[in-house]
């Protein structure tokens, strides 16, 4: 972090932006690298960043380097902070920047036209998804302005509800060699839009998730305009049905990727995915209509499917799934949970099948017992993955003839196996030396003596669940040994306190999500710990941890990276704490303040100044004024979702306001039912025409954690 | 409505029903009825005609005494009638359905009498006798099912309804006739049937099967068919009855009206003949298009069949309204079997053109001028709804104004289907082609679409999506021939006066139909207009 702390909120770059191409790791350790830079700038100093924006010396070694140079410079500087200073002191690295840059995340609407004429030299990714208030209009004018992105290949509009087909038509026409395009979850997205995308003719990846109208025909659009297709999502696109699929299958020959979760697909449908001699994973969660004949349609198959997933088809047995690999020899995932929960003899069987290859297997909610665990673990020896979660039956017997002959295993899940004690814990850890992820939630009978195995002997282990184990500090000592750990969840286990998270702290510093929810026995001095040692923290919960004040909040404050904060119901915080978050983590994208009753509208005055990204915030429930709200929702440029229940203080006409202040780039809203009566209805409709989706909740008020 | 019925109806329609303006051939009821000989109900149809002892007198008077109530028939076209117009509309849904009433229960009938004979094979091995005329019987009734169930399915072309109704007695007499005489059952057979062999002229499978009929039943005894035939006038009583109670609701039936001619030319034929089997007959381009290929020597008048051309003769003087004259011209010839004639397209590289390598020939006259219409010709029928689709044969445009507006799937080649799944399965077919979602339409039926830019730059109506439908993919090429203005003053301008005179004139039915349709496109006038360009 060279300077970027020392940068003013008001810095022209407001939009972040990262580098997809993975740059060389550089060799210089820190305080060389520092030098350097030391060099390259003659008149830098750490502390007065702020004057750098004057122009350059004349006599500065940066005018004598040539363009490809600096590239190469760039290249070599790892840190996207670093990147970013260079940037904002050279207008030789600017230039350069703009000729090896491949990839850009566009955090604001404001940004996009120069952003797009500064980097579409060489841009090959565009994620505009976290970019607000982007509509037809906006993203026109962008790429009119950028005079074409020749080389783009990948394009994200996840989220982007303001999008329609007239953007599309203009953003794809500028992109002639556009390969792989994302609109999920643009729940507006319907035929037309698909009918866009269709032009572009060599796109080979498409994500419509939960594009809700999208029909038979805009698929079918997409398909005969898109033939080279390989990946299709259209996962609850619910208005396709088997006449879509089929003519999909029989136009696009090459798709590979196939996600049909949620839809309402018959067997008819199999009949025609079982032509695709290429199909390599095929999804079909909660297709509740497909059942084990349609099944037996892949029977025939070309040994091309690696991945299968029908959990949540509750007319799948794993009967079907034994026509599935007769079919298809190289399976390597087969996930069927919470499919008709009985493990079949043939499908036991038929696992020895594919031993040499199978290496995922959930089989979440089934009923299962040692000696189907016995069958699994002699044919299934390169198992890498096992998930159970909440089946009936697991015992420590069943984990034990799993894991003796599974020493591959490096994700167990062992989600709500109520019966798992430590015993079963000290077999994985026995056996399974490269375990990774270890989730156990509600496995109540674990404690210290299983945990101190696993933290002695699986030094791989980067995730581990622990919520609702009823662990203590020692446990956390034990596991504090696994000094990879990334994730961490420990909510709802009261006996820890300070003093497990401060083993934490000190020994998992490569920790990103730390999860404490309900740790009522978590104070302030626990929170110093993690900030001072989990300095790459990103996301943290601290749900009701009741004990924790604005002095647990200024130890976060200095959490540079934390994305998302959670402290509902903390009754003790107040604006000071806010402040000081606010002004300390400013990566804060989400926030959630829901029930802090102390929370009032300094806190929201702080989060307005300092707080650019925040993209959703809960302040249900706070004591927060029309004054407050308004300054939030009409200055947070980023805010797309936000939840304002019950805000007793805040009057019809300081919703009306706020949100008017805000209408354009709101994507999410969450109110109270009975103002749906008060806000002027134009406000309403203006909200629906952009794609902001109300939820109107009717709860009673009730204070109180 | 019976599928069955529906499909006889086409088969009919295929054998160019050239439905006479002859009055039946009324028997007398006094006749003996070795006479009803199913054999005589072919007459003037099949050419083997070798039953001399029926000699029908074909008279028109006769037939005037079952038609008290004004009705038309083209041999009274030259006296005007008041209600004519109505008349030639008029069609009776009850009467259809009496029909198929009496032959329900005649069908019936037959069943019982097989099961009976069934149940006697095992005990009365001994009375041969009786097995043969039982079998004799069944055989008789079969073929009167088959004869009234063409008639019946023959009276739905609207081509033909007209004299149909007159040589039908009318509904409404039916159910007032029939309580009257107990042989009346007899009565409507011998009537219809006399009817049907003048239907079907071309030696078609109908002929042939009633042939097969005939030969069988040649040597029956007339005592058993006079059982069997006061069975029909016993089970008409119940007939009428039927009848009364169905008041009204024969009307559903009026759709088939237009299942005339649609499928007869272009389809598979499914007949194999050997190519010297039979006689291969090519029209020229003028003589298909001609509207009129009966011409009256002395007053120049056409008409497109012979025998409305006969009793148009009648008005010019006595010598024709004899018998001899009135009879059909090549009934002598028939004593010899004549060769199966089949017909060729006279334009060069079409499939039903003789020379190419895979010909297929035609088999009516009426296939013909429809196969030659449809391929070959302007489409100048457009459809008055969508303003898109063109037709030149104006049944078809008929048939389309039917489903016009409810095909609600649409392809991007402008083909329209009233189903998704067949949208679909015509996307799935085609390289290229693409559903059209509905906010689209505007850009497709504008000139964006490459069927369209065709269209366009031809200046006339592309047969492409014509062609896309499918019905016409046999089809090597897809020229829009002006054969129609090739052949211009091939008439005389006789013929205009002539249309003018005849108001009744068949020609003129299909426009004046038209007009009566709820799609009426055309006013009067036009279809004048249509009738004067087809005769060019």
């Amino acid at each position: 972090m060279l300077c970027s702390a020392g940068i003013p909120a008001s810095t022209p770059s407001s939009a972040s932006s990262t580098p997809s191409s993975p740059s060389p790791t550089s060799s210089l350790s820190r305080p060389e690298k520092r030098r350097k830079t030391a060099a390259l700038f003659p008149n830098y100093s750490p502390g007065k960043v702020t004057t750098m924006r004057n122009p350059q010396p004349s006599d500065s070694i940066l005018t004598v380097l040539p363009v490809d140079l600096l590239v190469q410079i760039l290249d070599r500087l790892p840190d996207t902070g670093d990147r970013k200073s260079c940037r904002l002191v050279s207008r030789g690295f600017l230039r350069a920047e703009a000729l090896r840059r491949r990839a850009l995340r566009v955090l604001r609407r404001e940004a996009l036209p120069s952003l797009l004429r500064r980097y579409s030299f060489a841009l090959e990714s565009l994620d505009l998804s976290p970019c607000p208030a982007l509509d037809d209009a906006a993203l026109a004018a962008a790429v009119h302005t950028s005079g074409g992105l020749r080389t783009l290949k990948t394009l994200c509009l996840a989220r982007a509800t303001g999008i329609g087909w007239r953007g599309l038509e203009a953003l794809l026409a500028a992109c002639p060699r556009l390969e792989a395009v994302d609109l999920s979850y643009c729940v507006g997205v319907g035929d037309r839009e698909a009918a866009a995308l269709a032009a572009a003719g060599g796109l080979r990846e498409v994500r419509l998730d939960k594009c809700l109208g999208i029909t038979d025909v805009g698929l079918a659009k997409l398909a005969v305009g898109c033939p080279v297709i390989e990946t299709l999502g259209i996962k609850w696109c619910m208005e396709i049905s088997d006449l879509g699929i089929d003519l999909l299958s029989k136009k696009c020959r090459d798709l590979k990727v196939l996600d049909l979760s949620y839809l309402k697909v018959t067997n008819f449908c199999l009949q025609s995915i079982s032509c695709l001699g290429k199909l390599e994973d095929l999804t079909m969660v909660g297709c509740s209509q497909i059942s084990d004949e349609g099944l037996r349609f892949l029977k025939n198959g070309s040994n091309s499917l690696r991945s299968i997933d029908v959990s949540r088809c509750s007319n799948v047995s794993t009967l079907g799934l034994v026509s599935v690999i007769e079919g298809h020899k190289c399976l390597q995932k087969i996930n069927a949970g919470d499919c008709f929960p009985e493990l079949v003899p043939p499908f036991l069987t038929m696992l020895g099948d594919i031993r040499h290859t199978l290496k995922v297997l959930k089989i979440d909610g089934f009923h299962v017992s040692a000696s189907s665990f016995w069958i699994i673990g002699m044919d299934c020896k390169h198992l890498e993955e096992i998930g159970l979660a909440k089946c009936k039956g697991v015992t420590d017997q069943c984990i034990s003839e799993l894991v003796t002959h599974c020493p591959g295993l490096r994700t167990v899940d062992l989600t709500c196996c109520h019966l798992v004690t430590d015993n079963a814990l000290i077999a994985i850890a026995d056996h399974c030396k490269r375990l990774e992820c270890l989730l156990s939630e509600s496995c109540s009978l674990i404690s210290e003596k299983g945990l101190d195995r696993i933290g002695t002997c699986c030094s791989d282990l980067k995730e581990v669940d622990l919520t609702d184990c009823h662990i203590n500090d020692t446990a956390l000592k034990c596991l504090s040994r696994c000094s990879e750990l990334t994730m961490l969840k420990l909510g709802l286990c009261p006996n820890i306190s300070d003093k497990g998270l401060f083993h934490i702290g000190s020994n998992c510093r490569k920790l990103l999500e730390l999860d404490l929810y309900r740790c009522t026995g978590a104070t302030d001095g626990g929170l110093a710990a993690i900030a001072a040692g989990c300095k790459n923290l990103k996301k943290l919960n601290m749900c009701y941890c009741t004990q924790i004040t604005d002095e647990g909040l200024k130890h976060l404050s200095c959490l540079k990276e934390l994305l998302d904060l959670e402290m509902r119901g903390l009754v003790h915080i107040t604006s000071a704490g806010i402040a000081a978050i606010a002004f300390g983590c400013r990566s804060l994208v989400e926030l959630d303040v829901k029930r802090c009753y102390s929370v009032d509208d300094a806190s929201l005055w702080a989060l307005a100044q300092y707080s650019k990204n925040l993209r959703q915030i809960n302040i249900s429930y706070c004591p927060v004024t029309d004054m407050g709200l308004c300054k939030l929702l009409g200055t947070l440029r980023c805010l797309q979702d936000a939840k304002l229940v019950h805000l007793m203080r805040v009057s019809i006409e300081g919703y009306e306001l706020a949100l008017r202040a805000s209408w354009d780039r709101l994507k999410k809203l969450k109110l109270l039912g009975g103002l749906r009566h008060f806000l002027s209805p134009g406000l309403l409709q203006m909200l629906k025409a952009r794609g902001c989706r109300i939820r109107w909740v009717d709860k009673p008020l009730v204070l109180g954690v | 409505m019976d599928p069955k019925l529906r499909i006889s109806s086409e088969a009919l329609a295929k054998s160019s029903c050239q439905m006479m303006g002859d009055p039946s051939r009324n028997f007398n009821l006094g006749q003996p009825f070795i006479q009803f000989n199913p054999t005589n109900l072919c007459y003037g149809g099949g050419p083997e005609q070798t039953f001399p002892e029926f000699t029908p007198t074909p008279d028109t008077e006769t037939h005037g005494l079952y038609q008290p109530e004004p009705q038309v028939n083209s041999a009274n076209q030259f006296k005007p009638s008041p209600n004519v117009d109505t008349a030639i509309l008029d069609w009776d849904p009850r009467l259809i359905l009496s029909n198929l009433s009496f032959l329900e229960q005649k069908i019936h009938q037959v069943q019982a009498i097989v099961q009976s004979i069934i149940n006697q094979e095992g005990r009365l091995s001994n009375r041969a006798n009786e097995m043969v005329a039982q079998q004799q019987l069944v055989t008789a009734d079969l073929t009167s099912i088959i004869i009234q169930l063409i008639s019946t399915a023959g009276s739905l072309l609207p081509s033909i309804k007209n004299t149909l109704v007159s040589t039908n007695p009318s509904a409404s007499r039916l159910g007032s006739v029939i309580g009257a005489t107990p042989s009346f059952g007899l009565n409507v057979s011998q009537q219809q049937n006399a009817v049907v062999p003048m239907e079907v002229p071309k030696a078609s499978a109908c002929d042939k099967l009633i042939d097969n009929l005939n030969t069988n039943s040649c040597g029956k005894e007339g005592s058993e068919l006079i059982k069997g035939l006061h069975g029909y006038g016993n089970e008409d009583v119940e007939l009428i009855k039927c009848v009364k109670s169905c008041d009204g609701e024969g009307t559903e039936l009026a759709p088939l009206e237009d299942h005339d001619v649609k499928d007869s030319d272009d389809g598979v034929d499914g007949e194999n003949l050997p190519p010297g089997s039979y006689e291969l007959l090519q029209l020229e381009k003028e003589e298909i298009l001609a509207p009129h290929t009966h011409f009256c020597v002395i007053c120049g008048k056409g008409f497109k069949r012979d025998a409305n051309l006969r009793m148009h003769m009648r008005g010019h003087g006595d010598e024709y309204k004899t018998p001899a004259a009135l009879a059909k011209p090549n009934k002598e010839l028939t004593s010899e079997p004549a060769l199966i004639k089949r017909y060729s397209c006279p334009f060069v590289g079409c499939k039903r053109n003789k020379e190419h390598k895979k010909f297929q020939p035609l088999k009516t006259i009426l296939c013909v001028k429809n196969h030659f219409k449809r391929s070959h010709c302007d489409k100048s029928y457009t459809c008055s709804r969508c303003n898109t689709k063109k037709f030149s044969v104006i049944a078809d445009l008929k048939t389309h104004e039917k489903h016009c507006g409810r095909d609600k799937w649409l392809c991007s080649c402008g083909t329209t289907f009233s189903r998704k799944d067949k949208l679909f399965g015509h996307v799935a077919l085609f390289q290229g082609h693409t559903p059209v979602l509905a906010v689209d339409d505007a850009k497709v039926s504008g000139t964006s679409d490459q069927a369209r830019a065709n269209e366009v730059m031809n200046g006339m109506v592309g047969t492409l999506e014509y062609n896309f439908a499918g019905s016409n993919l046999d089809d090597v090429q897809n020229l829009n021939i002006k054969g129609v203005d090739s052949g211009r003053g091939c008439f005389s301008p006789m013929n205009f006066d002539a249309c003018n005179f005849g108001g009744l004139d068949e020609f003129l039915r299909p426009a004046s139909e038209v007009s009566e349709s709820p799609f009426s496109f055309l006013p009067f006038g036009s279809s004048n207009l249509i009738q004067g360009s087809g005769q060019n």
